[in-house]
């Protein structure tokens, strides 16, 4: 029975090339929506995971850096430093602003560095220095490429111009990218030397964050105390509550797509072998055996399909990028588990209609019609 | 072409589901593009509401995280021909309502003024500090209704008014008073727009050339605000989108392909036998064409529907948001599904043309 499915699989060339293209494309179409949301995720909560810092201190009732403002007074820094396993408070000052290139206003998160800081600063600088000192700003590789600045040229940044000191990379992302000046030069900015944004706080060795995490809210008045791991948490989930809609729309779309070609593919493949399974038939096969045959074609479709549309999603997600340095896809686990259980639930539901069609063939049509 | 209309409705569940495979891949095009379209539409609701002809803005922001100092108002009122000169804070923020977190535009206006909502579904506008008006759809997913309070940025408000025509996709409005929102923010006295109307008699451009003078701000035509506007929201959030979009478009035309070229070797062998018995290849590529055309047409028909339909259904089980299938584009749809479905039909045509009549029956 293997043989005959076999056989029959790849003498209809074309039913095969359609089903696997078939069920593959529709398959891309959940896993580049699923890949493009997870990339948006990551990179929006990637200055917080590679901060270097264990603990984040914000405004009370503070739970974002994205689309979000903290303020504090410069007093808390003390204030934290005395708390029980705290190493190192690095303040940072912190706004959404722009980076004025010749093509448009650039969006940027400009953070402000104060001198020698335990955390937050650039964790892939590519050229030049990592810390600003006054009068400099450090930005990323690609937006700079674009303004046409290198180290040593000239940019605008919060509406006052600054020299370029050093080149990063990873931080740009689709919604911005991220530059960083020194702390007094942000304070000067601002016309205020009495706030800052976040505190970046390095537990000592010995201490678990989630308990100086307590600590800190605890004797500290009016600040929220964030573990990293739950910030960046809080982050993706504002992302990813956009996303759920649109994702759940993409999957049903997706999944309609795959059966209908899927189910036009087995159907027109069991149509035309209607008179080799008549035969079948005639000479004694039960229907158990013929269905044997549909679903292990169909099975075979499923994953030469499932393939397709990995392979696929993965050369996007390498070549994407490429052009667009901004979007970022990354496929997940969980992704690749929805769609291999899509690809099933297709593929299932596909194969009923050719198990009701040799269900009711009847051999003796074998003697009666030549053509197909 | 009787040949061809018979064989084509012979095998029934055939034909539909080509039919099927070519509407759901018209209808994935369209629904695809209608999020685009609706998006475009969404980012520039605030501005198009607000009041006046020109928006005075920080300089050199071109309204991005534009912070100008409260004297600005005053400075334009006294610019001959102003009407009036309105500020309004326009700052994003994180609604954390416990089990789910939503960016929000929050809005801060002061009522006698303007620029605040357009359209109240119910409710009132706020009068107090701690008074918001809540977009309608932002409230009815989050469980919200009149007189229940929230928390932002660790304050309480109460929401009066639940406002019409005041959400996006990515986030919806939030109308508070003015000075609430300067103090919420930390930017006292500070406004981000100052919405400027002309009197009886000015034009727009005249507007933006008399308030050109004022220090530390640009004028800009709010015409030209609501076209930058989209740019960076679309540089922002549409490039996902747009992504999407046009990989479903890929997808969708391939599907089409995919689905009339394997209907069409499917039925090599009759096309063969009409070779057998004495038809042109030109005959044979008329019939074949005309196949295409039809299931093309059919299923972009059907497609489009089934577009419009889901869309109605999207909209009025997910409100926030905006679809708009427009029949420019379902026309475009329509046409390049049938450029694809023709030449994915002439393609197995070519084959069994190339043939002499004897080989078809060999198997």
């Amino acid at each position: 029975m293997l043989l005959l499915a076999l056989r029959n699989l790849f003498e209809g060339k074309a039913r095969f090339v359609m089903s696997t293209a078939g069920l593959g494309l529709a398959l891309l179409l959940v896993l580049v929506l699923d890949a493009i949301w997870a990339g948006s995720e990551s990179q929006i909560s990637a200055y917080i995971d590679r901060s270097g810092a264990d603990v984040w201190v914000a405004q009370q009732g503070v739970r974002n850096m994205h689309m979000a403002s903290s303020s504090l007074p410069v007093t808390t820094v003390p204030d934290v430093e005395l708390v029980p396993g705290v190493r190192s408070v690095t303040p940072i000052l912190y706004v959404l602003g722009t980076i004025n290139t010749p093509n448009a206003n650039q969006l940027a998160y400009v953070i402000g560095l104060p001198p020698s800081p335990a955390a937050g600063t650039p964790w892939a600088v590519v050229k030049g220095a990592g810390v600003p000192r006054s009068g400099e700003a450090i930005i990323d590789r690609t937006v700079a490429s674009n303004a046409g600045v290198d180290v040593g040229g000239v940019i605008t940044v919060l509406n006052h111009r600054f020299t370029v000191v050093g080149l990063t990379a990873g931080t740009l992302n689709i919604v911005n990218s991220i530059a960083f000046i020194s702390l007094g030069d942000f304070m000067a900015l601002r016309r205020s030397q009495a706030t800052i944004s976040y505190l970046l706080v390095r537990t000592a060795a010995g201490s678990s964050p989630s308990s100086v995490r307590t600590a800190i809210e605890r004797q500290v008045p009016g600040v929220t105390a964030l573990t990293t791991a739950e910030f960046s948490e809080q982050e993706r989930a504002v992302v990813a509550g956009m996303s759920t809609d649109v994702v759940a729309i993409m999957n049903l779309v997706g999944l309609l797509i795959g059966l209908a070609v899927m189910a036009l593919s087995t159907y027109t493949a069991v149509l035309s072998r209607r008179s080799e399974f008549g035969v079948l038939k005639a000479l004694g096969a039960r229907n158990a055996d013929l269905y044997v045959v549909v679903i292990v074609q169909t099975a075979i479709a499923l994953a030469f399909g499932l393939a397709v549309g990995i392979a696929l999603t993965w050369l996007l997600s390498v070549g994407i990028p490429l052009v667009k340095p901004s979007l970022a896809l990354e496929m997940t686990p969980a992704s690749l588990a929805k769609v291999t259980s899509m690809a099933l639930v297709i593929a299932v539901l596909a194969a009923i209609l050719p198990v009701w069609q040799l269900a009711r063939l009847d051999p003796a049509i074998v003697f009666r019609r030549k053509v197909a | 072409m009787s040949v061809a209309w018979r064989n084509l409705i012979q095998d029934k569940t055939r034909a539909l589901l080509s039919v099927a495979g070519v509407a759901l891949a018209i209808m994935l095009i369209l629904i695809l593009g209608g999020f685009v379209a609706g998006m475009n539409e969404q980012v520039s609701t605030y501005l198009e509401h607000s009041p006046g002809s020109v928006v005075l803005v920080q300089a050199g922001t071109k309204g991005s995280s534009s912070v100008l100092p409260e004297e600005t108002v005053a400075a334009a009122r006294s610019v001959a021909g102003v009407e009036s000169a309105v500020p309004v804070i326009s700052q994003y923020a994180v609604l954390d309502l416990g089990q789910t977190k939503q960016y929000v535009s929050v809005i801060g206006y002061d009522p006698s003024l303007g620029g605040g909502p357009w359209a109240l579904r119910e409710g009132t506008f706020p009068e107090a500090d701690n008074e918001v008006v809540m977009d309608a759809v932002l409230a009815d997913r989050r469980g919200l209704r009149l007189d229940d309070d929230f928390s932002l940025l660790g304050q309480t408000f109460k929401v009066v008014g639940l406002s019409n025509g005041t959400t996006t996709w990515m986030t919806s409005y939030l109308f508070m008073r003015l000075d609430k929102a300067q103090q919420l923010f930390g930017s006292p006295q500070t406004t981000t727009f100052v919405f400027v109307s002309a009197s009886n008699g000015i034009t727009p451009d005249q507007l933006r050339k008399r308030l050109a003078g004022i220090r530390g701000a640009d004028a800009m035509l709010k015409t030209d605000l609501i076209a930058t506007s989209r740019t960076t929201y679309l540089s922002v959030f549409g490039a996902p989108l747009n992504l999407m979009a046009g990989i479903a478009g890929l997808v969708g035309t391939l599907v089409v392909g995919l689905v009339i070229y394997t209907a069409t070797i499917e039925r090599q062998r009759e096309y063969g036998v009409l070779k057998a018995v004495g038809a042109r290849n030109r005959y044979l590529y008329q019939v074949v064409a005309l196949q295409a055309a039809v299931a093309a047409m059919v299923g972009s028909f059907v497609g489009t529907g089934l577009a419009l339909v889901s869309a109605q259904l999207i909209m009025a089980f997910r409100p926030q948001f905006l679809i708009t299938v427009e029949p420019a584009s379902a026309l475009s749809a329509a046409a390049i599904g049938l450029v694809m479905a023709v030449f994915a039909a002439l393609l197995p045509a070519r084959m069994v043309a190339r043939l002499s009549p004897a080989d078809v029956f060999r198997r």
